[in-house]
């Protein structure tokens, strides 16, 4: 009896001692579910503009309304901000039969899409970044259409950023 | 009843050079489990101590998860620190490192054109990178090196062509070795530091690798993300180092379940070589076995006694080999496509080593045992 006993400590001490590091725990559903009740629009947007269009004629500070793609790169979401890159709607994309396993990255399309990006961050009232994660937040993944309202900023090399305070996913 | 436990012992030295050689094949089978865990845990280790949390590197976003492919614009650092608050900053210098990082053809006074990883860094790379430490000479200054632990691993060469003062030659240029570094077993460890200004200079290239920037407390890698992102025009990527060296993890993941297949490989063929001798050891036996029974002792207490004088030998084999690889292999270097790393007999290799080595005792001993007692006791005393 006493030797089971040393038995199931040994093990025990096995289990304990190989268990993983507790990770750090994210925002919970609630907190997500509220945020985005905040930055969800309820109804597509009128107006909006491809992003081509947008790179073209935008200046800094102007209101716009941008429809585009999640994509562009083979990691188009900031870890932990809401927050990605989206291409124009007009850019094609690897087709499925082709067996890209990241269409999302443009690869066969890199030329075009260097004039057809632009970067979208949701931004809360006091205009920083919302701190959840964007497929979360608007329960969005790679390649899903989105039509973003909010803010253009534009720099000297032509870099397109919009800060957004509402975000519409179209169904696919 | 139980056979006395002195009689399996006692056995064991009834045989001397068949018990001799049966240690000697179980021991050699748990040196090989040592030796293929070892190297699982040496990579895993490696891997895992080199990205720290807070250093995040920026590189190509074209070179995919491989910096050596990557080329960004020399100015990335200074429009870096002028662009993100985040990063750590003492006595007025900012924590960011620019990096060219390459392989290419090393030659030693011992070793031609060995194939080296070779790191242009400024005075700033060992602020970032906080777990390199100088263990002996200096800091290279203009057509020096500073070698890590295990860059002759790497080179394949004799650790004494890389003492300091010694003279190194790469990219066509001669370099004085001026000192040694260690970082805790991480991947730089089988690097070759040198100034970044010269080994710009010698490669003929104006660009950088990369950027490792250390993080200010409570600054938050997404930043940095984020700027790269807008930035398209850069085509930079962000990720946390650690991050980085995960990915390698999973890149090496076929790797790591090759050597656990090699793992139960050994083991069942380290059981077959136990079952070989100990079915030799049973036959010999039989009448041995048919008489104990006879006297009145249970198939049970007899299948026990067999089982313990198997599991001693694995244990003592296990033994055996634990000290040998503790002692001799434990620490040593070897040479990988990432660089080099070291063998680690840690607490998970003497775990799976020493429960492989039990193992094999027991399901060795098991099935020639009872074949043996299977056996009527009247015809097993007529055996030859």
């Amino acid at each position: 009896m006493r030797m089971m006993n040393w038995i199931c400590v040994a093990v025990l001490a096995v289990v304990v001692g190989c268990g993983e590091k507790p990770t750090a725990e994210g925002p919970d559903a609630a907190e997500v579910a509220a945020a985005s009740a905040l930055y969800v629009a309820e109804a597509e947007p009128e107006g909006a503009v491809g992003v081509g269009e947008a790179r073209e004629s935008v200046e800094t500070d102007q209101a716009v309304t941008l429809v585009g793609r999640i994509g562009g790169s083979s990691k188009p979401f900031v870890e932990g901000l809401a927050a990605f890159t989206i291409v124009d709607p007009k850019v094609p994309y690897c087709a499925d039969d082709e067996g890209c396993p990241t269409p999302w990255d443009y690869c066969c399309t890199q030329p075009q899409v260097k004039e057809n990006i632009a970067t979208v961050k949701v931004v809360d009232a006091d205009g920083g970044p919302v701190a959840f994660d964007a497929r979360k937040l608007l329960n969005v993944k790679e390649l899903s259409t989105v039509v973003v309202q909010g803010t253009a900023n534009r720099d000297d090399q032509g870099n397109l950023t919009v800060a957004a305070n509402k975000v519409f996913v179209r169904a696919e | 009843m139980l056979l006395p436990w002195e009689y399996g012992v006692r056995n064991l030295a009834r045989r001397p050079v068949r018990t001799g050689l049966t240690l000697l094949a179980l021991a050699t089978v748990v040196m090989l489990v040592f030796v293929v865990v070892g190297f699982i845990r040496g990579l895993e280790q490696s891997l895992s101590v080199s990205g720290d949390d807070d250093v995040v590197l920026v590189y190509s976003v074209n070179s995919e998860e491989n910096i050596e492919n990557s080329s960004i614009a020399a100015r990335s650092p200074a429009l870096l620190s002028a662009s993100l608050g985040g990063t750590w900053k003492r006595f007025g210098v900012d924590h960011v490192s620019p990096e060219l990082y390459l392989g290419t053809r090393v030659s030693t006074s011992d070793q031609e054109n060995g194939l080296g990883l070779v790191r242009g860094v400024t005075y700033r790379a060992p602020l970032v990178r906080r777990n390199v430490k100088i263990i002996d000479g200096a800091w290279p200054e203009q057509n020096e090196v500073i070698v890590g632990r295990l860059a002759s691993a790497k080179l394949g060469s004799h650790s004494d062509a890389l003492a300091i003062g010694q003279t190194i030659q790469f990219e066509g240029e001669t370099w004085t070795v001026s000192g040694h570094f260690a970082a805790d077993g991480a991947a730089y460890e089988s690097e070759i530091w040198c100034d970044l200004s010269a080994f710009q200079t010698v490669t003929k290239r104006q660009d950088l690798s990369l950027v490792a920037m250390l993080l200010a407390p409570g600054a938050s890698a997404a930043e940095i993300e984020l700027f790269c992102k807008e930035r398209t025009d850069l085509e930079l990527r962000a990720l946390r180092e650690s991050d980085y060296y995960a990915s390698l993890q999973q890149h090496y993941r076929p790797v790591r379940l090759l050597a656990w297949f090699v793992v139960a490989l050994v083991s069942g063929a380290g059981v077959f070589a136990g079952l070989n001798m100990m079915y030799g050891a049973v036959a010999g036996r039989i009448r041995e076995l048919a008489t104990l029974q006879a006297l009145g002792f249970r198939r049970r207490a007899i299948l026990l006694s067999l089982v313990q004088e198997g599991v001693l030998l694995a244990a003592a084999a296990s033994l055996l080999s634990g000290v040998i690889a503790l002692t001799m292999l434990n620490g040593l270097a070897v040479r990988f496509t990432m660089g080099a790393f070291t063998l680690r007999i840690d607490s998970v290799a003497i775990l799976v080593g020493c429960g492989v080595g039990l193992l094999l005792g027991v399901l060795g001993a098991l099935p020639p045992a009872l074949k043996a007692l299977r056996e009527s006791v009247a015809i097993s005393l007529k055996a030859v």
